[in-house]
């Protein structure tokens, strides 16, 4: 192919290393005024009076909004449940949430008015941990809620009415309690991961304005302009055609930019001042406003000596915050995984989610699967171990492969899983058993490897569209609302457009997210835009192309079959001079050389759960990666440094493997983190490392002296040119496999609660000395 | 009250009176339109703002306008001569050193700082030099062999 | 950030004037540490004193019989790849490497690092163990007093109001031989968990005199005073080492942070003496 598979040079490029890229925070308007929130200082309180009086006085300061400019609106929403509110309404649930907004001439006015609004809370009981949040005598966050009629297929979740679980999902196969009962040795552990942070560098920021007509623009920082659209729709009782969403180069997502978050509160304020008003949040605030969920995984397995599994029981509980967001979908997408990509006869699975009186979560990199993989492939290398075998034999033996059937019912297709696995332990150095071996005495410094594998679905059923416009001139444009969060669709995309028509990969441009030009997808997440989209772009082409082969075929009088598309021209196969170039297509067809011709697809994917059983159809792909780590431990000091890392992903067939290979690099590098010392910290609901000085992103120190991605392809039957996304696939496995590597170095000795920061490590050792 | 100072951004002398509460970064963005050094952490840590004074890489988030006073700033929209990139600029595009390119400026920014200060690092040297600008994408590795070409290794 | 008033004296005495006449008023020299409270609402300030406008506050002097001499305005950068700092204060110029990233150290001052008293910090740790001074001034008459007794804890310094630190005075480094190691747990950048300093004279194998010091733990660098004495006219073997560690574990009083637990950092100090004697020795 042309320009399918081919490292061609990344879309934009010239403009992000000249700084010349636009982004959210960048973007300037007549008039603009700059928004600044007054947040809550408790955790969970009643508002018992809002005095915004002395605010409003301040000169420069245009307009404040409170509870009190709610009516008329639709004041609560959100993807799932409609849980939260513009702005507070008569209680806040979590340290940080808005309950005033402010908007100044300038951003310093701002923060001076939010200094002179008063407020008074009556704070009311709160609780933070898991485990007590689902306790019967738990202080309830929503006494009512009521569901979203937006966005997701609500449907498909087990809402729990009263208490504090939000959601619950179940999936089995088999008879657990036989399973056990056959089982000759059964394990059973309990691991934990605390909130981390996205850590995308650009902030959450929008712009909002209200057109005179009564039509409110947003441009905004967002993987989801579709999503915002609605939703503002719906809050502001609005036909969709009345809310523009526009959406510039976002600088990183990682999930944390795929639900409203500014946006609502924004465009009332900016209704309220009739100007434009930014709001661009500093670091502490992304810190109160989204975060990865934390978890607590109960996982238990029955093994024969012989090796083969025979039952494995998972309960995982997401710990989601004080308003849904997609916590739901989260513990959906975790549940039916959580026995990993095996073969095992008999499952229970259950997933809840469950609110806090913490900051909100939301989607991240590898929705609620990095939770369960880090239970379920630690357990794998704690029964290699018990059984002296080889981790990897152990698991080829239980890996999925092409067709079979999950425990969700349906068959899996696509299964690059054995070979991420293989080819992974080979690119480690993989020995073999030995890896387990007992680690020397007197030495400081142990090495250790370690691997892990992962599955994880795609949201499904979803719906994306694109439509292409050709140029007379030959040059065309892919219209789509996917977004350009750093993955490169910009590139892809335009490959994918370009291969199918014959034109130069210079000639296809791709558009920004523009939902009045654009048309609806269902959002830049789950790693679903270059099956999804790409499938939409494809088809869209596809449609021009069928156009321009049937003016062509009547003028060259010519069998549309033996017509091709190449280099700008229409051509008789194998007689070249029977040709058409695009702008005499074009001239045949509309009289003159000037005009376009559209082509367009809705790409839908079929499928979904059934809530009760958890059958059904859980994903329009799946997919499967691993990692291995070869790290270093300072059993002195407890010290873990990655000394090599490989990631491999099946990527279906790489449009552009470099930028697959970067999404690998940026997994490894995001996966470590959380393995190893990202992790937020509340003391009562007080957050007490919200910013990047106490609170760290892995640096090019951190980062392994040796890295490798590895892309396995094995095509999809449904994926453009056979591809899959890879966005997020090989995050999960990475923290699984350094904690399995450092399991390795210590002989066995096992942290089960992430990070495993070194005071961990260090009283986790002596533990095992006073035990031996 | 404003303070008036003497700069030269860019190799270009400016006459300019900033405000006392002013950073070098909002005083870029703001009042000059500069867009390119964008704020990530406002804390010194990200390095996304990061630009040269007398030819040193500083975090514009924590350095006061008025310091820029009698000082050479270099900023991102500064690279580069008559339409050419800098060196810096080709590498990073060659190497495909970025992903969304937000920590992009503040990163090619380091390595300009990196090479006046050391024209030919060692690949540990660099990573010493670099270390302090973060990215999340995950490009480390392309940063690195961008750096190794320029300080031709 | 939020609105303040700016003053730009030109000379010490002016600054310290100004300082002494507004009791509101902050001392501002890099920056880095100063504004990161402002922006986070920990430090609201009315007027700050920028110092950099001063002539005369920074450079560095080197003399045999002195030792060396900072100006408080000195950037931490320049103490680092200062020639002199590297070939008479090698391990200085590592402490001194070490802080934060290049940007800060381009920026910060080594009189603001001393000034801040952050107790996560690297270049008191080796200057304590160094047994470097503080010139205090307000303006008229200098004070001198040793950086031990001006630390005084988790921000808080011997500094009286209306007073300025204008230089640092290191001893000269006779026949030490040292080291500085700086120990993180989580990134690569993050501040100290801890810091341990360790200056070591020997004789044919025997050592003639320790300074070691620990910082980074508790509020403010501490001088293992015990195991210095204990060190002296000793082989440092094996076993001497395991009971340095030891003694330092046991004299110092952590914090218990983000960075580790308090018992997690007794233990740790122990290993990283040990480690920081064996690596001076070797
Ligand atoms: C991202 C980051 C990472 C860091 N990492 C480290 C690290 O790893 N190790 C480490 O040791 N430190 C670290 N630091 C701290 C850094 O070293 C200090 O912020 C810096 O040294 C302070 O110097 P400054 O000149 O910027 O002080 P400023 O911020 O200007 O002032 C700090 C304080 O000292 C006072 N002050 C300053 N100069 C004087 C003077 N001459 N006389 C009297 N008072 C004065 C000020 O009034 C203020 O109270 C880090 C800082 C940042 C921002």
């Amino acid at each position: 192919m042309a320009l399918v598979g081919r490292d061609v040079t990344m879309v934009g490029g010239l403009a992000k290393v000249t700084g010349a890229v636009n982004y959210a925070p960048d973007l300037q308007f007549p008039r603009m005024l700059y928004a600044k929130a007054l947040r809550s200082p408790y955790p969970h309180a009643n508002i018992l009076r809002i005095d915004t009086a002395k605010a409003e006085k301040l000169p420069g300061v245009v307009a404040v909004i409170t509870q009190d400019d709610l009516h008329g609106l639709n004041p609560y929403f959100g993807p799932v449940v409609d849980d939260q509110p513009v702005v507070a309404t008569e209680r806040v649930r979590h340290v940080g949430e808005v309950v005033a907004l402010v908007a100044g001439e300038s951003r310093e006015i701002a923060e001076e008015a939010v200094g002179l609004i008063e407020i008074d809370y009556e704070e009311l009981p709160a609780v933070f941990d898991i485990l007590e949040a689902i306790k019967p005598d738990a202080p309830v966050l929503h006494a009512q809620r009521k569901e979203t009629t937006a966005g997701v297929h609500r449907e498909e979740f087990n809402f729990q009415v009263g208490g504090n679980v939000c959601s619950v999902y179940h999936v089995e196969d088999g008879d657990i309690k036989k399973g056990f009962l056959e089982a000759d040795e059964i394990i059973e552990n309990t691991y934990t991961l605390p909130p981390v942070q996205h850590g995308h560098i650009e902030p959450h920021a929008a712009t909002a304005y209200w057109e005179p007509s009564g039509k409110l623009v947003l441009h905004t920082a967002t993987q989801n302009p579709s999503g915002i659209q609605e939703q503002l729709a719906q809050i502001f009782k609005l036909p969709e055609n009345q809310v523009r969403v526009i959406v510039p180069l976002v600088g990183g997502g990682y999930g944390g930019k795929t639900h409203a978050r500014l946006e609502p509160a924004l465009a009332l304020l900016a209704r309220k001042a009739r100007r434009p008003v930014q709001w661009v949040l500093t670091r502490d605030e992304v810190f109160l406003t989204g975060r990865r969920y934390g978890a607590l995984v109960k996982i238990k397995t029955g093994f024969k000596r012989d090796g083969r599994i025979l039952a494995r029981q998972v309960e995982a509980f997401y710990e989601i915050g004080a308003y849904a967001l997609n916590g739901p979908v989260n513990a959906k997408t975790g549940c039916y995984v959580s026995s990993g990509p095996y073969n095992i006869p008999n499952r229970s699975l259950t997933t809840y989610s469950v609110y806090t009186n913490l900051p909100p979560t939301g989607p991240f990199r590898g929705v609620g699967v990095s939770h369960v993989c880090w239970a379920y492939e630690s357990e794998m290398d704690d029964i290699a171990r018990r059984l002296n075998v080889d981790p990897v034999e152990l698991r080829l033996k239980h890996l999925v492969r092409e067709r079979d059937i999950f425990v969700t019912g349906e068959e899996l297709i696509s299964v690059g899983v054995t070979d991420c696995l293989c080819r992974t332990a080979e690119a480690i150095g993989w020995k073999g058993k030995e890896e387990q071996a007992v680690p020397p005495e007197k030495k400081n410094l142990l090495r250790g490897k370690g691997l892990a594998v992962a599955i994880k679905s795609t949201t499904t059923p979803t719906t994306s569209s694109a439509s292409v416009r050709l140029n007379a001139d030959g040059s065309a444009v892919l219209l789509t609302s996917s977004v350009e969060i750093g993955q490169g669709l910009l590139t892809s995309m335009a490959q994918i457009v370009g291969e199918e028509l014959g034109l130069p990969f210079e000639r296809v441009t791709v558009s920004s997210p523009d939902t009045d030009v654009t048309p609806y997808d269902k959002s830049t997440s789950s790693s679903r835009t270059t099956f999804h989209m790409g499938q939409a772009a494809q088809q869209a082409a596809r449609d021009v192309k069928n156009q321009l082969l049937d003016v062509a075929a009547k003028k060259l009088e010519a069998r549309i079959e033996d017509l091709e598309l190449r280099d700008g021209s229409v051509s008789v196969r194998g007689v070249p001079d029977k040709k058409m170039s695009i702008a005499e297509i074009f001239r045949t067809r509309f009289g003159s050389t000037v005009g376009s011709m559209f082509g367009g697809y809705c790409f839908k994917t079929a499928g979904g759960l059934d809530p009760e059983t958890g059958k059904g159809k859980a994903a329009a792909f799946w997919f499967f990666s691993a990692c291995g780590a070869e790290v270093e431990v300072d059993v002195e000091t407890g010290k873990v440094r990655v000394l090599k890392a490989v990631t491999a992903a099946d990527a279906g067939h790489a449009i552009h493997p470099k930028q697959c290979g970067l999404q690998n690099e940026g997994s490894l590098l995001s996966g470590m983190g959380s393995a190893l010392f990202e992790e937020m910290v509340y003391d009562n609901g007080q957050p007490i490392n919200s910013n990047f000085l106490e609170y760290m992103l892995p640096s090019l120190e951190d980062h392994p002296q040796e890295f490798q991605s590895i892309l396995v392809e094995t095509p999809h039957p449904d994926g453009p040119f056979g591809a899959k996304g890879v966005g997020e696939a090989a995050l999960p496995p990475v923290a699984p496999a350094i904690g399995n590597a450092i399991a390795n170095a210590l002989g066995g000795v096992r942290i089960r609660d992430l990070p495993i920061k070194p005071d961990k490590l260090v009283a986790a050792l002596q533990a095992e000395k006073e035990n031996r | 009250m404003k303070i008036n100072i003497s700069t030269t951004l860019n190799d270009r002398t400016l006459e300019v009176s900033v405000y006392p509460n002013q950073t070098l970064l909002e005083f870029l963005r703001d009042d000059l339109c500069l867009k390119g050094s964008v704020e990530g952490c406002g804390v010194g840590v990200c390095g996304s703002c990061t630009v040269l004074v007398d030819n040193r890489p500083v975090s514009s988030c924590l350095m006061l306008a008025t310091d820029a006073a009698g000082k050479r700033i270099t900023t991102i929209e500064g690279l580069g001569r008559n339409g050419a990139l800098d060196p810096v600029q080709e590498a990073f595009l060659k190497h495909q050193a970025f992903q969304c390119g937000y920590c992009t400026p503040g990163m090619i920014m380091a390595v300009k700082g990196l090479l006046l200060n050391n024209p030919h690092p060692t690949e540990s040297q660099a990573r010493d030099y670099l270390s302090g600008n973060l990215c999340r994408c995950g490009t480390y590795v392309e940063v690195l062999a961008a750096v190794q070409e320029l300080a031709g290794r | 950030m939020r609105r303040f008033e700016l003053a730009e004296p030109q000379t010490l005495e002016e600054a310290c004037a100004l300082l002494n006449d507004d009791g509101d008023a902050k001392a501002l020299a890099g920056g880095t540490a100063l504004l990161t409270l402002i922006k986070h609402g920990i430090f609201i300030p009315k007027t700050l004193v920028n110092l950099k406008k001063i002539g005369g506050m920074s450079g560095i002097d080197y003399d045999r019989q002195r030792g060396l001499r900072i100006g408080a305005l000195t950037s931490i950068y320049d103490v680092e790849s200062s020639p002199l700092v590297c070939q008479y204060y090698p391990w200085l110029a590592e402490a001194c490497h070490l802080v934060a990233n290049i940007r800060i150290r381009n920026m910060a001052t080594i009189g603001g690092n001393l000034a801040h008293g952050d107790y996560q910090s690297d270049p008191p740790t080796a200057l304590v163990a160094l047994d470097a001074s503080v010139d205090l001034t307000r303006g008229t008459g200098t004070r001198q007093i040793k950086l031990s007794e001006f630390l005084l804890g988790s921000y808080e310094t011997a500094l009286q109001p209306g007073e300025l630190l204008s230089a640092l005075v290191v001893p000269p480094p006779d026949s030490w031989r040292g080291t500085y190691i700086k120990f993180t747990t989580g990134s690569s950048e993050e501040r100290p968990c801890a810091g341990i300093a360790a200056l070591l004279r020997m004789e044919q194998g025997i050592c003639r005199d320790l300074r070691l010091v620990v910082g980074a733990v508790s509020p403010r660098p501490v001088r293992m005073h015990h195991a210095e004495e204990f060190a002296r006219g000793k082989e440092i073997s094996e076993a001497v080492l395991q009971t340095i560690g030891a003694e330092a574990s046991r004299v110092v009083d952590p914090i218990d942070d983000l960075r580790g637990s308090a018992s997690y950092k007794r233990q740790l100090v122990g290993v990283l003496v040990r480690r920081a004697l064996a690596a001076v020795i070797h």
